[in-house]
Formats: C-alpha cells, sequence, structure tokens
C-alpha cells in the first residue's frame, strides 16, 4: 500500500512536470494543448477509494494551476474528472473481474480503454476551456479549443498506454 | 440521527466533492479580483523555482537571437543620440548640456534588471513571472520594460519573484501612451489575438500623424517615465462612435522572445500618485 502510494506521487509529480513544462508550451495551430494530467486520473483502478481519488485529482489540478497562475480552474475540472471516473469505469469492467482492477488498456482491452478515456477527457476539454473562457466568451474558439485539445490528449493518453503495456 | 450519519457516511465522497469544487470555484472568481493570494500564483517560492531552472535552460539556447537584436537596437540608439547631439549643438553652440541633462534624468529612475522565468501568449489573459520581488525592491505597480520597449506593469510581488500583467492581457492596466513627436496620447490595449499587435484608443481627430510613426510610454501614468517604446503605426482606424482614432500599432517588444527585462521605480512617484489621490478627494468631496 505504501509503496504503492509513493508510486502514485511519483507519477503525480512526473506528470505535473510533464504539463506545465513540456505540454503547457504547445499550441498545434494556436488552439490544440495537451492536458495530458488528465491520465493520472483516468487510470485509478477500480474500487480505489473515492475521496482519496477526489483528493488526490485537486491536488494535481491546484499544482498544475498555481504554474499557469489559474487557480482553481484546473482543479475545478480535475475533480469533476475525478467523481465521474470510478462510476464510468464501473460501465466498462467485465463481470467475473477483480476487485481492485487497474483501468489500462491491458486490463479493459484496448477499445474499452479508448472509449473510456475519450469520455472522460471529452468532458474535462469542454469543462476546462468552458471555464477558461468565462471572462472572455467566444463559442468558436472555445469549440476549437476543447476539440483539438482532446484530440491531442487522447492521442497521447492512447500512445502512453501502448508504450505501457508493451 | 442514526440515519443521517448512514446518510453522511454513504455519500462522503459527494460532500467533499461539494466541497473541493466549492473552492475551486472561489479561486478561481476570487483571483480575477486584485487581491488574490500571492501564494496561489506563479510566484509562490517553489513553483517560481522549478521555472527559473526551466528558463535558464532555455535562455541558454535564445541568447545568440537576444544578442543579435538588442546589438541592432544599440546600433540604432546609438546613431539617433548622435545626430541629436550634433543637431544640439550646431544650435545651441554648447556640446556638454545634453550629457549633463541626460545623467539628470536618467538620476530619477532606479532600475532593476530581472528574467523572466515563465510566460504565455496564447492566452486571453497572459501572466509573466519574473524573478524579482520585494527583496529586491520591485512592488506592485511598477513598470517593467526591455531592451526593445514596454512589457507590462507588476501585478503581485512575493519576497522572490513578482507576477506581471504584460501588455499582452486583455484585463491589462492599459498604459498611456503618445505618439512620438506629436505628444496626442490615447491608451495601448491588447485584443486577445495576434501578440505581434496591440491597439492605441482614444487619439483624437484632429491629431496629424503618419503610418510608420513610433508610439512610446507618454508619462502621464506614474507608472512608465516618457519615452519607453511601444511600437510602430501600423494601420489607423476609425473608432466605433467615430470620434477618435484607433491606431493598429506593431508591438516592438517581441513577446515571444523575452529573456531580460527591468523593473522600473521612478522616484518621486509616490509624490505624484498622493498629489492625484488628494486630488480625486477633494474632488469627491465637493461633489457632495
Amino acid at each position: 500500500m505504501m509503496i504503492n502510494t509513493l508510486w502514485r506521487l511519483l507519477w503525480f509529480v512526473v506528470l505535473c512536470l510533464t504539463q506545465v513544462l513540456v505540454c503547457n508550451q504547445i499550441h498545434l495551430f494556436g488552439y490544440a494543448t495537451p492536458l495530458l494530467y488528465v491520465y493520472f486520473v483516468i487510470s485509478f483502478a477500480r474500487n480505489y477509494p473515492k475521496w482519496a481519488i477526489l483528493l488526490w485529482s485537486f491536488a494535481l489540478g491546484l499544482c498544475v494551476d498555481l504554474f499557469t497562475n489559474t487557480p482553481g480552474l484546473s482543479a475545478a475540472s480535475l475533480t469533476l474528472i475525478g467523481a465521474l471516473q470510478p462510476y464510468l469505469l464501473e460501465l466498462f469492467v467485465p463481470r467475473d473481474s477483480v476487485e481492485t482492477l487497474p483501468a489500462s488498456a491491458a486490463m479493459l482491452g484496448k477499445s474499452k480503454f479508448a472509449i473510456l478515456a475519450s469520455i472522460l477527457v471529452t468532458i474535462f476539454c469542454l469543462v476546462y476551456f468552458a471555464l477558461e473562457a468565462f471572462t472572455f466568451f467566444n463559442w468558436q474558439n472555445w469549440l476549437l479549443c476543447a476539440g483539438g485539445s482532446t484530440l491531442l490528449t487522447l492521442l497521447l493518453i492512447l500512445s502512453l498506454e501502448t508504450v505501457r503495456k508493451s | 440521527m442514526h440515519n443521517l450519519l448512514l446518510f453522511f457516511t454513504r455519500y462522503s465522497h459527494w460532500l467533499l466533492f461539494i466541497v473541493l469544487e466549492t473552492v475551486s470555484g472561489v479561486l478561481l472568481f476570487q483571483y480575477n479580483s486584485y487581491q488574490g493570494s500571492v501564494w496561489f500564483s506563479s510566484a509562490n517560492y517553489v513553483v517560481g523555482r522549478v521555472y527559473q531552472a526551466d528558463a535558464s535552460i532555455r535562455s541558454f539556447f535564445s541568447l545568440k537571437r537576444v544578442n543579435e537584436e538588442l546589438t541592432l537596437r544599440n546600433f540604432y540608439l546609438e546613431r539617433e543620440v548622435d545626430e541629436l547631439r550634433t543637431k544640439y549643438a550646431d544650435l545651441t553652440h554648447d556640446t556638454t548640456t545634453q550629457e549633463r541633462t541626460g545623467i539628470e534624468y536618467l538620476k530619477r529612475f532606479k532600475l532593476v534588471p530581472a528574467k523572466v522565468v515563465s510566460n504565455t501568449l496564447n492566452r486571453p489573459n497572459n501572466l509573466m513571472t519574473i524573478d524579482k520581488g520585494a527583496d529586491d525592491g520591485v512592488k506592485p505597480d511598477m513598470g517593467v520594460a526591455c531592451g526593445n520597449g514596454v512589457v507590462g506593469v507588476v501585478y503581485q510581488v512575493s519576497s522572490h519573484y513578482s507576477v506581471v500583467i504584460p501588455v499582452l492581457n486583455v484585463a491589462s492596466s492599459h498604459i498611456s501612451c503618445a505618439i512620438r513627436g506629436r505628444g496626442y496620447f490615447g491608451y495601448l490595449i491588447w485584443d486577445g489575438r495576434d501578440p505581434g499587435y496591440a491597439y492605441v484608443n482614444d487619439i483624437p481627430r484632429h491629431a496629424k500623424f503618419k503610418r510608420g510613426e513610433w508610439v512610446e510610454t507618454s508619462g502621464y501614468s506614474s507608472i512608465f517615465p516618457h519615452g519607453v517604446l511601444a511600437g510602430q503605426i501600423e494601420k489607423v482606424y476609425n473608432s466605433p462612435d467615430g470620434l477618435s482614432y484607433r491606431l493598429k500599432v506593431k508591438l516592438s517588444t517581441d513577446f515571444g522572445n523575452l529573456r531580460d527585462v527591468y523593473v522600473i521605480s521612478e522616484t518621486g512617484t509616490d509624490e505624484r500618485k498622493q498629489l492625484l489621490e488628494s486630488a480625486n478627494d477633494l474632488q469627491e468631496q465637493k461633489s457632495r
């Protein structure tokens, strides 16, 4: 349990730094920015305590926010994903699977994981850019940003998942 | 009572969810006001250190270009000073005044050199972090400029880092600008689109100027001294109400490649600010 938490903490720091130092510098066509840190929340195992998922996702969101000077923005959207993840995952797990099944392509199957990830990433990007646009509303811009970022993030997550599997 | 407890234990995670979302919401909306906490910004010590390490690596690779740009600008300025000096000497037959007044003028300002450690361009409300803070004498509302022109205004200050609102911020504190040599002034604003261009509003209809002329800070606000470069007039539009001109200005500062900046503190601005405030108070009292 302890070792698991330490690994998760390391994964937390790595994802946070990757996001703020690498991913945030990418603006493909001026719209698409990969929001890779959602991956952290998507990959929580089945039956992981729900309150812990919420706290983890809030903490990661807040850390990323500190770097981008947008306190509350990622924290709010990532906490929402943290709340939805256990319920969505339950829909995708096979009936006779272990209690603590990790949410990964290896365990769920590639297509199921892809669907799960795309639902969560889409919701996340829509909420994130909607909150960001609060002060500067322009719905076409919002859709372009959310759409572009969703695609880019999914691409990254799925390729990472393939690398991890092999 | 028992049922209530059961209810809370069963749905505790939803309560936690609501609490966390409320905290985020409060942070999100509070930060837009001026009183946002420095702790929740990139001026926070740990975040500042990470960005500093990152910036030092990045700046290593862009030093050459920055150097070239500065050398070029230095060359232009030197030519200009030279030309002005000869003209002045021709007119007054006094070759030393220019040096004397120049030094007097510069004495009024204290410049704090700083490095940009993080910067964004793609948001409507871009912010920038620099590696100097209250311990180095930086205070909120001081002007920030670089070798090529204006950068922005200090927003929040921690002991070692500061957050700057650059010109590239839709909600930026509109910097007072004037057309060089003409004196007509207006406010520099950004529309949230191209980071290379900004607009100057409120230039009166009777003003005479040409495209390609330079826009610089007017010195009317207490933030920037007179004559810090802002950009070059590229296009002239009518304002929506038709009462004034709106200038499209090509910014002289390249925000995508910004490393070295300096914070300007003008000795005597406090006095000017106090005067302005007391004048405002008087006016309010009279109108009552």
